[in-house]
């Protein structure tokens, strides 16, 4: 069981052609590293993967356990199982966190049955305290008026609520401080298990360093240019991407 | 009945056919709502006006009912079809371009509410008003120095009804009032003029609308400095719904403040229209006073009017006005449905974010602005 993505073309919808031909698998527990310089195509995969509108796929294919992702609306994506951490996280004001992931809840649930609401704010509030964040935040609308860093951290929250099979985080390191960095990293280190993977989207090795990969890729002017170990991201923390640019 | 009594009577009756003269005449000299009048430019005023006039020309028989419910411990003095009372007040109304529409209500109307608020309520004083014909009631609110009140007035009509109510609102120095006005007439049309008259105190004021043609117009005149009043909207619209909203923020004295914010999601075919004014009189120094309108549209035949305008006769004032529509943000829809929220869901959600902007500001505790 594994997400395959196989020669996969994609452009920005009446713009732009981002990716020309990205072909990747991801087994079930594995932890996946994408790392590319900037304007690589690294978040357009991870939203062309989502079904962000904005972009439109030319050709090729992506399968999550078998299912067609590309034949799938954007939130029967996530149902089956597929989860995005943002890069910049939307606010969206007078929808209140606890509404929101109550509402994401209960669209997992079949027809008919409903949350438990006291397991619901029970799991929240003792999920919110692992990331360190106040449980006053349930009240909150979403995202709305929180620093760069306390919104990763609640994406990060989503992704433990809602407990995906597959997760991408698109550079969720960003704007977090060395404290939130190790918290958010020990989020999803316990989250690790033999039936989840992740694909982990950054451009610096701290993070990797809590969160170690199993697999390191490279993706360059759209296309998965190499694959190594974790030997690979020391070396582009030395010497930066310029073989890329040799290699060429 | 002393011969003292006796003449009061003769007196107070005396004075109601004079009214009911200068209504007629008010009625007559008026002319009724029309496109080519300012205030009734986008309303689609047609439906409304000749609806109600045909059947009050008539004489039919207004059919309603109205009732109370009070929670408190306090001793609320109620007035229920106090008609003649309301009738004194309703005569110096001032209307938004509807002179001949509250002559005809005036001439004839059904029944309502006069509160004295003379303690503060613990529990909301609840007024009903129901129809599925024709009714136009009348509310007076009156608030006395220092207390706090909180009045939530429902009208409800069902199937093709006619309703059209007025109100007034006095609140004195030192008073809170939070009044919340829920209206739902089904396929039917509503009408409301409110004239708030603040002498002192905080006002607090939201309007929730729903029918097939709504009407609002309110008034708030500020008499006094420090005196504040805070008007929200929050609706919702769809099909064929129209929604012709009609403000005017008018400060007569210096040192007074006032926020207006109306929003509404437009779905469908559906119209509203926001026109609002806010007043500066000449000595109004000091007067800080702010207007906005947002709306979200959620279809392409759907349609906003929007014309906030400032008027503005003093130097040292701080007011300002804003209007924006636009369509629901993909972005924030996108966000929602990665989380596998349904999209039609998902909408919901943020429609409901969108208008509790103004309900959630309406009920947090009463601040200055």
């Amino acid at each position: 069981m594994s997400l395959i993505i196989k020669d996969l073309y994609a452009r920005v919808k009446d713009g732009a052609q981002i990716l020309n031909g990205v072909s990747l698998e991801i087994p079930k527990g594995q932890v996946h590293a994408v790392m590319g310089p900037n304007g690589s195509g690294k978040s357009t995969l991870s939203k062309v993967l989502c079904g962000h509108p904005d972009y439109e796929v030319i050709s090729g294919t992506a399968e999550l356990d078998g299912q067609d992702l590309f034949s799938m609306s954007v939130d029967e994506r996530s149902r089956a199982g597929l989860f995005l951490a943002f890069q910049y996280p939307v606010e969206v004001p007078g929808v209140s966190n606890a509404n929101f992931m109550r509402a994401a809840l209960q669209a997992r649930l079949p027809k008919g049955e409903e949350l438990d609401a006291v397991s619901f704010y029970k799991t929240m509030r003792s999920t919110m305290s692992k990331l360190g964040m106040d449980t006053k935040f349930t009240a909150r609308a979403v995202n709305e008026g929180f620093s760069g860093g306390e919104k990763k951290r609640n994406d990060v929250l989503q992704m433990m609520m809602l407990e995906p099979t597959y997760a991408i985080l698109d550079e969720t390191d960003s704007g977090l401080d060395v404290d939130a960095l190790r918290i958010v990293s020990d989020g999803v280190n316990a989250m690790r298990a033999p039936f989840r993977s992740f694909m982990i989207i950054t451009h610096y090795k701290r993070l990797l360093d809590y969160i170690r990969p199993d697999v390191v890729h490279v993706l360059y002017k759209g296309k998965i240019v190499r694959t190594a170990g974790y030997e690979l991201v020391e070396q582009i923390e030395q010497n930066g991407f310029d073989f890329l640019k040799t290699e060429e | 009945m002393s011969i003292e009594e006796a003449f009061a009577l003769a007196e107070a009756e005396a004075k109601l056919e004079q009214a009911l003269a200068d209504n007629k005449t008010r009625f007559d000299n008026a002319v009724l709502p029309n496109r080519y009048n300012e205030d009734w430019r986008f309303g689609r005023p047609n439906k409304f006006a000749m609806a109600l006039a045909e059947t009050l020309q008539r004489n039919a028989n207004c059919h309603g009912g109205a009732s109370v419910q009070h929670a408190g411990d306090s001793a609320v003095p109620v007035a229920l079809a106090a008609n003649d009372d309301l009738r004194q007040t309703e005569m110096l109304m001032p209307t938004i371009g509807s002179d001949a529409l509250l002559g005809l209500h005036l001439k004839r109307f059904g029944n309502g509410y006069a509160l004295y608020i003379e303690e503060d309520t613990k529990e909301p004083i609840r007024l009903t008003y129901k129809t599925s014909g024709l009714y136009t009631p009348s509310t007076f609110i009156m608030v006395a120095p220092g207390v706090k009140a909180h009045v939530i007035e429902q009208y409800c009509g069902t199937g093709a009804c006619t309703m059209f109510a007025t109100r007034n609102i006095q609140v004195a120095e030192g008073a809170e009032l939070m009044v919340e006005l829920n209206a739902d007439v089904d396929a039917g049309s509503y009408m409301v003029i409110t004239n708030i008259q603040n002498m002192g105190g905080k006002v607090k004021h939201l309007t929730e609308l729903r029918g097939e043609w709504v009407r609002e117009e309110t008034i708030a005149e500020i008499y006094t400095p420090d005196a504040d009043v805070q008007l929200y909207s929050a609706n919702r619209l769809a099909g064929n719904q129209v929604l012709d909203q009609h403000t005017r923020q008018i400060h007569h004295a210096g040192g007074s403040s006032s926020n207006l914010l109306y929003k509404n999601v437009v779905d469908d075919n559906a119209t509203a229209i926001f026109a609002g004014n806010i007043y500066v009189a000449p000595a109004a120094h000091h007067t800080d006073a702010y207007q906005s309108n947002r709306n979200m549209l959620l279809s392409d035949k759907a349609t906003i009017h929007s014309l906030p305008g400032l008027e503005i006769l003093a130097d040292k004032v701080r007011c300002s006005h804003g209007s924006a529509s636009a369509p629901m943000d993909d972005e924030q829809l996108f966000y929602l449905c990665a989380r596998g929220i349904p999209k039609h869901e998902a909408q919901l959600l943020v429609a409901d974010g969108f208008l509790a902007d103004a309900t959630d500001k309406f009920r947090g505790n009463i601040q200055t602005t």
